[in-house]
């Protein structure tokens, strides 16, 4: 071994200097991955090292230590909370008592939470549905554009992406102002709806909802284009021209060819914008505060409500234990597709 | 895949559908082309539209700003919007605020990020499944689910308002996905590259610290842009927990603008919005490579 020229040095830097573009889009490509990723030509390599080691022990323990602290421990004591009656008063005074279930029960029989809740499930739904079909069209628009063109739209995308919610939030409030945004003025301009340049979004449920929509879809649809648009690239085109040449038309050929493959990284990612829409927080409170009178107010806001306006800490605290539970069945689906499309965990 | 094949052989028909003309079919497809870059481009003008009215906005004069008639253009363009949204009180010390507490997160979420990441992907050990599993299900969390423990338990102790307890939440948001996204590099670099090093007998800490971390130097970067734009993006817990206007983060800053007693100065408001969103939208386009893999794991949320 000693006759090798390198010494460890040596091949810690070359790799670096002439791979590291490589290597950092291989990796970017690995949480997702296309139907063909090729991952099987690497050797399986910490399994062979069998002798008991100590080592990802002591590599593992400082952030599985602030991790525990940090994120389950409180969790657990989210649900100690929640069997408490911690309130405003205990915020100054400190006392509080066990009251048991009795959150819960009051919980289950209050109607702004099962309102709330059916609010969430709906407007989750109406998001997904529009950020996944407008991805999707997207997605297949960008696999037909000249280069050009298809540099403008990806740059497109990432703008609207990169856009801070609490900041797109504003813009949107901006757009939509009564009096001088300029969606009341185009609006009217049209001549459709009458004269919309006096019309206050927020103060309609269906139109707070609109904009709140319109926000969210607007931002999550680069995410999802983007994403499906790496596995489409991937997607063998001999199979696509067979079908051409079938005489299928573009269609069926997207249909019966294209979806085919899409199909693991189509449900990863409407799996991701189901758990990220039904969690919306930011662009609800800035846009609407959950009004007018609570009709968009989802279970995010309402927790928050509760907790922190009405300091109702308890009853805060029972909501999330809920929201979270619905939330873990969605996880788990998530990172059991996640296993099946080829990640190793 | 889309070039016109020219040289296609005839395709023996299959089945009851009909075959078309090659030649026919070139010159569908390239009208296909055309319709399909207009409809991109209408796309464009829709996506765009937002972001271009916000920046209009921020250059308008505010009797510009305030017009019934919209202008799509600054006829005056100005950036007095910029000096009254820097001067404005309190934007540095809640723009120093901001940058203590992000830069202390990504220092505190790289360091334990990096050495978690390589346990978990050059090693195999009994609970590595499970730590995975966990570190993916703490990111699908509601926010609520952690924001009303760490305000009690920080009222409590009396950090609330403090930086401790803003670094606190933060990490504790962007440490999974750390870990997450450098595994995902560790686990590219080839072990034979290790073992080599291993036979010249370097020790377990020599190979980490000589061999793998410099070779996972672009991971980190990746991810110190993933924690950077989450930290710095973030508006619920500094919203909670920073009750002391001096203690505001600039999400804070940016949405206390709209204050309703002062009337709301859009055009104030708009370069605002445009000088916080600018450092994140530069970073996105850095790693726009690196996004994909990094939403997996709930590092931008869309």
């Amino acid at each position: 071994m000693r006759a090798a020229p390198r010494t460890p040095d040596d091949r810690a830097t070359a790799p670096e200097s002439d791979g590291s573009a490589l290597a950092e889009t291989d990796a970017g490509r690995v949480p997702v991955p296309p139907p063909a990723a090729g991952r099987g030509d690497r050797a399986p390599g910490p399994a062979r090292r069998r002798r008991r080691d100590l080592a990802p022990l002591w590599l593992m323990a400082p952030a599985g230590v602030v991790l525990v602290a940090i994120t389950l421990a409180p969790i657990v004591f989210l649900v100690f909370t929640s069997f408490t009656d911690y309130d405003q008063r205990t915020l100054f005074t400190g006392a509080y008592e066990g009251v048991g279930l009795a959150q819960y029960a009051a919980l289950l029989q209050d109607g702004d939470f099962w309102a709330s809740l059916v609010r969430t499930v709906l407007f989750t739904a109406a998001m997904v549905a529009g950020s996944v079909v407008i991805g999707m069209a997207v997605s297949h628009l960008l696999t037909r554009l000249d280069r050009g063109v298809r540099f403008l739209v990806t740059v497109v995308l990432i703008l609207a992406w990169a856009m801070p919610n609490v900041a797109s939030s504003l813009v949107w409030n901006w757009l939509f102002q009564p009096g001088y945004g300029v969606v009341n003025w185009l609006l009217t301009q049209l001549r459709v709806f009458g004269d919309m340049t006096q019309t206050d979004w927020t103060q309609s449920p269906a139109l707070a909802y609109t904009v709140i929509w319109l926000l969210i879809v607007w931002q999550a649809v680069p995410f999802i284009a983007l994403t499906l648009n790496a596995a489409e690239t991937q997607v063998p085109g001999e199979h696509q021209e067979a079908a051409r040449l079938d005489g299928a038309g573009e269609l069926r050929v997207y249909r019966e060819v294209t979806l085919t493959f899409l199909k693991p990284t189509l449900l990863l990612v409407t799996i991701l914008s189901i758990i990220w829409d039904y969690n919306v927080f930011n662009q609800i409170w800035l846009v609407s505060r959950g009004g007018p009178d609570g009709a968009t107010s989802t279970l995010g806001v309402f927790t928050y409500q509760t907790a922190f306006v009405g300091f109702e800490v308890g009853q805060g605290a029972a909501i999330s234990v809920v929201t979270t539970l619905l939330l873990l069945g969605l996880t788990a689906v998530y990172i059991r597709n996640l296993l099946r499309s080829g990640e190793d965990l | 895949m889309t070039t016109p094949s020219t040289a296609a052989p005839p395709a023996a028909p299959t089945g009851t559908l009909p075959v078309r003309a090659p030649a026919s079919r070139s010159r569908r497809r390239r009208r296909g082309r055309a319709v399909a870059n207009s409809l991109a481009l209408v796309f464009c003008v829709v996506w765009l539209f937002p972001v271009y009215w916000m920046v209009n906005t921020a250059f308008k004069p505010r009797s510009e700003v305030l017009s019934a008639t919209p202008r799509f253009w600054p006829s005056e363009p100005t950036v007095s919007n910029f000096t009254t949204a820097v001067t404005q009180s309190g934007f540095l010390q809640n723009l120093l605020n901001s940058v203590v507490v992000v830069g202390a997160t990504l220092v505190v979420a790289v360091v334990l990020g990096i050495f978690a990441a390589a346990a978990v992907s050059r090693f195999r050990f009994r609970g590595r499944r499970a730590i995975m599993v966990v570190i993916l299900a703490v990111q699908m969390l509601p926010a609520t689910a952690l924001l009303i423990p760490m305000f009690v338990v920080f009222n409590t102790t009396g950090l609330l308002g403090s930086y401790v307890a803003l670094v606190l939440a933060y990490v504790a948001t962007v440490l999974p996905f750390s870990i997450w996204v450098m595994r995902g590099f560790f686990v590219a670099i080839p072990v034979e590259v290790e073992e080599a090093a291993r036979i010249d007998g370097a020790s377990t800490w020599q190979v980490l610290v000589r061999i793998l971390f410099p070779l996972v130097a672009p991971g980190v970067i990746a991810t110190s842009i993933f924690a950077f734009i989450a930290a710095w993006n973030d508006y619920l817990f500094a919203y909670t927990f920073m009750q002391d206007q001096s203690r505001y983060t600039l999400p804070v800053w940016l949405a206390s603008f709209s204050n309703p007693n002062t009337g709301t100065d859009f055009g104030g408001q708009m370069a605002a919005s445009l000088l916080f969103s600018l450092p994140v939208v530069i970073f996105f386009l850095i790693i726009q490579r690196n996004l994909v893999s990094g939403m997996s794991a709930g590092a931008v949320k869309g």
